[in-house]
């Protein structure tokens, strides 16, 4: 069962259209909210009127932060205390700081005329000048803090004396744009507060119940049992959604005021201007090189764009991209500056690959910088700068999201053998070099990269079977469309030998289990899959040990098989999993000495993550014309460890290349001088579809076991992600014959045609030739 | 509507006029109802044999779900995508008249390089448009006193001073139908859309062109361009540099350099000027069976 591409198990209420996502739930008597947002960049606010708004037919009320009185949202992630004054409010009270910002709330009988009395609503802003560009020196924020929010510094070994020494110095300014992840799905969320019970149940979480649980009912100051938080169907997550948002907040506030159910459902123009946006980061970057190629040393500098507030990701991204940015390689000495400045655009927070996606980017150029400047090949220095499968596991002396950086297992020189061997790469190469001389503008790039996954600390499962035989298995972490009731069911199913369709995934309810992380930074197999199979292991045993009493027979002499347990040897005996459940009543259980019920629980804890890594190639051609750059193919080779579902890890990497390629050539959300965002519909925020989205291969190998869980599984969600920026930018470059060409994404075909002319002007004013 | 730049009083719905047909006239016309769905004008045999580069013009245009809604007039009288336009906070000429305009100094990148005022600088956005101003279309209209015939390169309105008028529709006048003559031109016709993203994305530059030859000269010539002017842009200039020389890369070169003299090209929309002669000679380079990278 596992190892095997078993089809979704997930999809068959999708396929029939009995899926419920968010907007599907309703509850009798609900009011619905519009929120109210601010249209300029900046500015003081110095009143709110919602007079005309009251006066339109079916509005309940109009709210604003003076009648609030709620803290600002708090930090789920790696926090440092400095960065507590940037926290968004709920309602902006004082100062708006960006398009978008929730100023009030109108809530409705209908959600039109929500819709329609929120444009009545009047605001009383003073504008004042934006930042807007994070490179600017730091401006005031308040009072007491200027707009950046963190300096994050880190490193190892000596940098200085690395680069007095080194005889190539090799130096870079990379830049990535803004964009996110933009789940199919936006967000939604419904609260019901029970006035006398006293309870609030929240429907329309994703990702991470159980700690925005902690964190909506300390900001509402109920006690967290009484909050219940339930995921239903989520179309999409990407790291974006499932967050604690000001919504999430204002429709609890607002149920609980009105002491009725209160619906929000976030329309696309509204995700484009709210959802935490991601990426935006310029990087300088050097390398100290010594002849051979060898790096001795990196020294890199970043100033990351984080919008207008920090929220609930706090210092993930800087630190990930601090601690990440040396990758596969084993750079000796390393210093890091990153400045998380405050700008007035949308609040910055993770995306898909956080962090990696961009510091991969710099690194990669940097590589390939190194190597134009010592006239190698790239996989060349790739190869000679490599951490070896002797030297894992490898620590750096550094910190990843709270946890020790240790990669776990590795040996990435294979992995490229196996892709140059799988692919074809020469060959490739061979036919884009026969192209570009008949004139086409094509090439080849790589860039290979290190993941994490498998983040702890703990994931929880709890696995019962009934009276039919029928088995739930109860974790507190999210589902997103990722395929991760299938790889459970897997685990399960192997471990119990019994039919994946006995088996039901319950999932993200804060109801159903004590403890759970949740569904982000590729953890969910390693973690709650790990959990699982102890789980199973654990109610395994108690199964042997009733069948034991039942048998009269030693639990020594017993074997589970085919969902029933059996004498070994003795295929007669058979007592199957219902009938063992059916015995373990409390009664009966009792004169066993046994728990009652066929049920247990399974934990798996760890202080450390486990680091997958994979090789991205892209062929490009740009037409010459116009700039327009076309991705003929691209190429995808990971280690994963070990796939439970080849199928569902191969699926991951290509919806994660598509979106490593939108950010590459077409995603970016733009601001004018002004400040206003011009992004803000599908028509201007390009995604990729079918037409820019070539066929990509995967090459999944499992030669690198992780060590740090019984699975030895490594996660998936991120890899198709990471390199494609640097793969595509690597590819440009090779098609148009300048090397080191391109330094920002996207790459817009402004930006390809100027390259372009400035390869034929190189060319034209080459000596020699005829 | 729905973004606030409009607020009627009073919303007519025109859906069940009988002017959805698509007729072929006698001597090789169309003409083509105002309701008429783009998809369904686009699939039309007439349409795809005589006048290709309206079939091409209409696939290219928004999504297979919109070309199905869409209509015809609709398509013609569809506002700017200026997003100025459509934040009701901007200042906009177009939209509150006097206000200012904020792309001329804002993110411009889209806007338009030829027919600009310094009151409004927004790009016509229909792709269908530009094909039928190269076809001599003619949009015949019905009003309460009575029916018009209107050429349709008279049918959109430079912004001038008033970028608030885009055409000379009298209140209470509707579209009835859009009738294209016979061009004998158009079978050897192409529409080549260029754009940051293959589907769902309006042109950055677009051109419709048609081209007859004989005895190795252009016998006739029809060129009009998409997404750098502020109405469908019939590039007559280039068309009378063409007529009467030898068709190849020089001379649509030399007609592509004097009709792009004109633009006023600001800072982010500058690569227009160069994208759109290069569009014009892969068109006719096309056509004409040179070479089409
Ligand atoms: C996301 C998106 C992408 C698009 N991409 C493209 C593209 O790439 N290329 C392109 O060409 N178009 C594009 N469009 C435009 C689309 O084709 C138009 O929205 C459509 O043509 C409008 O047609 P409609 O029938 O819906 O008109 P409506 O929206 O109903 O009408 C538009 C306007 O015309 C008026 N009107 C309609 N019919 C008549 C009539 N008979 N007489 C007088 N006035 C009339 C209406 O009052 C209204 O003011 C896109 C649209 C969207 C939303
Ligand atoms: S270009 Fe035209 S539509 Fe855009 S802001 Fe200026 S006046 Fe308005």
């Amino acid at each position: 069962m596992i190892g095997k591409p078993l089809r979704r198990v997930e999809d068959l209420p999708l396929l029939l259209g009995t899926g419920r996502f968010a907007a599907d739930i309703s509850l009798p008597g609900q009011a619905h909210l519009r929120v109210v947002r601010s249209p300029v960049p900046h500015g003081m606010l110095r009143g709110v009127d919602g007079r005309k708004a009251l006066s339109m037919p079916g509005v309940i009320g109009v709210w604003s932060a003076a009648d609030l009185d709620l803290g600002p949202i708090g930090f789920r992630m790696v926090a440092f205390p400095g960065m507590l004054p940037y926290r968004q409010p709920v309602l902006a009270a004082e100062r708006v700081r960006y398009v978008g910002e929730p100023v009030a709330i109108v809530l409705a009988d209908d959600p039109y005329r929500a819709e329609d009395a929120a444009d009545l609503v009047e605001l009383d802003i003073e504008s004042l000048p934006p930042v807007l560009d994070q490179l600017q020196e730091p401006a005031q924020f308040d009072d007491q803090n200027d707009t950046e929010a963190l300096l994050h510094e880190d490193g190892y070994g000596d940098v200085g004396a690395a680069f007095a020494a080194a005889p190539h110095v090799v130096e870079l300014t990379v830049t990535v744009g803004r964009h996110t992840g933009v789940p199919l799905e936006c967000r939604g969320a419904l609260a019901d507060y029970r006035p006398g019970a006293g309870t609030l149940d929240f429907y329309g979480a994703a990702k991470v119940p159980h700690q925005n649980r902690l964190l909506l009912a300390g900001l509402l100051g109920l006690p967290p049992q009484l909050v219940v938080l339930r995921e239903a169907h989520v179309g999409g997550g990407f790291g974006v959604r499932g967050e604690v948002y000001p919504e999430d907040v204002l429709v609890c506030w607002a149920s609980r005021l009105l002491g009725r159910p209160v619906k929000w459902i976030e329309d696309r123009n509204e995700h484009l201007l709210a959802a935490n946006h991601s990426r935006d980061q310029v990087h300088r970057i050097r390398a100290a090189v010594l002849a051979d190629g060898y790096i001795t040393a990196i020294d890199d500098e970043f100033w990351l764009d984080q919008g207008a507030y920090v929220r609930t990701h706090a210092a993930a991204v800087p630190t990930l991209t601090a601690s990440m940015l040396p990758g596969p390689y084993q750079i000796p000495a390393y210093r890091v500056r990153g400045h998380v400045r405050l700008t007035n655009k949308t609040p910055a927070g993770t995306y898909r690959a956080p962090g990696r996606y961009e510091g991969t980017f710099a690194r990669e150029r940097l590589i390939d910088a190194v190597a134009s400047s010592l006239g190698k090949p790239a996989m060349e220095i790739r190869l000679s700068n490599f951490i070896s499968p002797d030297q894992m596991p490898y620590a750096r002396p550094m910190s990843a999201l709270g946890t020790d950086l240790e990669y776990d297992s590795g040996d990435y020189a294979l992995l490229v053998g196996k892709a140059q061997a799988r692919f074809g790469l020469a060959e490739l190469e061979h036919g884009l070099a026969a192209r570009r001389a008949l004139g086409e503008a094509v090439g080849m790039g790589c860039a290979f990269f290190v993941e994490k996954s498998g983040l702890g600390p703990y994931e929880a499962v709890r696995i019962s079977v009934d009276q039919s035989g029928h088995i739930d298995i109860i974790t507190g972490a999210g589902s997103m469309g990722q395929g991760f009731e299938t790889v459970i069911t897997q685990i399960c199913a192997q471990e119990l030998g019994v039919r994946p369709e006995t088996i039901r995934v319950l999932h993200g309810q804060t109801d159903q289990i004590e403890h759970a992380m949740g569904a982000f930074a590729s953890r969910l197999t390693v973690m709650a899959g790990s959990a699982t199979l102890i789980a199973a292991q654990a109610l395994r045993e108690k199964a042997l040990a009733a069948a034991a009493r039942m048998l009269e027979a030693s639990p020594r002499d017993l074997e589970l098989s085919d969902g029933a347990v059996r004498v070994a040897g003795d295929p007669d005996t058979g007592i199957s999993l219902a009938q063992i459940s059916e015995a373990l009543r409390p009664d009966q259980a009792a004169r066993w000495g046994l728990e009652p019920s066929l049920t247990a629980d399974g934990w798996h804890t760890t202080d450390h993550m486990c680091y997958p890594y994979g090789l991205h190639i892209a062929v490009v051609r740009v037409d010459a014309g116009t700039g327009q750059v076309i991705a003929e193919r691209l190429l995808v080779a990971y280690d994963v460890g070990r796939a439970v579902n080849p199928m569902l890890v191969e699926g991951q990497i290509v919806g994660g290349a598509a979106q490593g390629l939108g950010g590459a050539l077409l995603e970016e959300f733009r601001y004018d001088d002004a400040g206003h965002p011009q992004c803000t519909t599908f028509m201007d925020y390009l995604l990729p579809t079918r037409a820019e989205m070539p066929p990509v291969d995967v090459l999944i190998t499992e030669d690198a076991p992780s060590p740090r869980n019984p699975l030895g599984v490594k996660g998936a969600g991120e890899g198709g992600t990471t390199a494609m920026g640097a793969a595509i930018a690597a590819a440009i470059d090779a098609a148009l014959g300048v090397p080191l060409g391109v330094k920002e994404l996207p790459v817009h075909p402004e930006a390809a045609l100027r390259l372009a002319k400035a390869a034929r002007r190189e060319s034209t004013s080459e000596p020699g030739g005829a | 509507m729905r973004q606030n730049v409009l607020r009627p009083g009073l919303l007519v719905d025109i859906n069940d006029l009988p002017l959805n047909r698509v007729e072929d006239l006698p001597e090789g016309g169309l003409r083509i109802g105002a309701l008429a769905r783009m998809s369904d004008v686009a699939q039309a045999a007439g349409v795809v044999q005589r006048f290709p580069v309206i079939s091409q013009a209409l696939l290219l245009g928004a999504s297979a779900q919109l070309r199905n809604m869409a209509s015809m007039g609709g398509n013609l009288c569809q506002r700017v995508r200026c997003s100025y336009f459509r934040d009701a906070t901007s200042p906009c000429n177009k939209r509150d008249p006097g206000s200012g305009c904020a792309a001329l100094d804002g993110f411009n990148r889209g806007h338009a390089i030829l027919g600009t005022s310094d009151k409004c600088i927004a790009t016509h956005p229909s792709d269908v448009a530009v094909a039928l101003v190269a076809m001599d279309a003619v949009v015949h209209t019905r009003g309460p006193a009575d029916d018009r015939a209107i050429p349709i390169e008279e049918f959109f309105l430079l912004p001038g001073d008033t970028p608030e008028r885009e055409h000379p529709l009298e209140h209470g006048e509707l579209i009835v139908a859009i009738e294209v003559p016979a061009t004998p031109t158009a079978r050897l016709s192409i529409y080549l859309k260029f754009r940051d993203r293959e589907s769902y994305e309006f042109a950055l530059v677009s051109v419709a062109a048609a081209v007859r030859i004989q005895d190795g000269a252009i016998a006739d010539v029809r060129l009009a361009l998409g997404g750098v002017g502020t109405k469908p842009w019939r590039a007559r200039r280039a068309e009378a540099s063409l007529v009467g020389k030898l068709a190849g890369e020089a001379s649509f070169a030399e007609a592509a350099g004097q009709e792009l003299a004109a633009a006023k090209p600001r800072p982010l929309n500058a690569f227009k000027v160069e994208l759109a002669q290069r569009a014009i000679i892969r068109a006719l380079m096309t056509l004409t069976n040179g070479d089409t990278r």
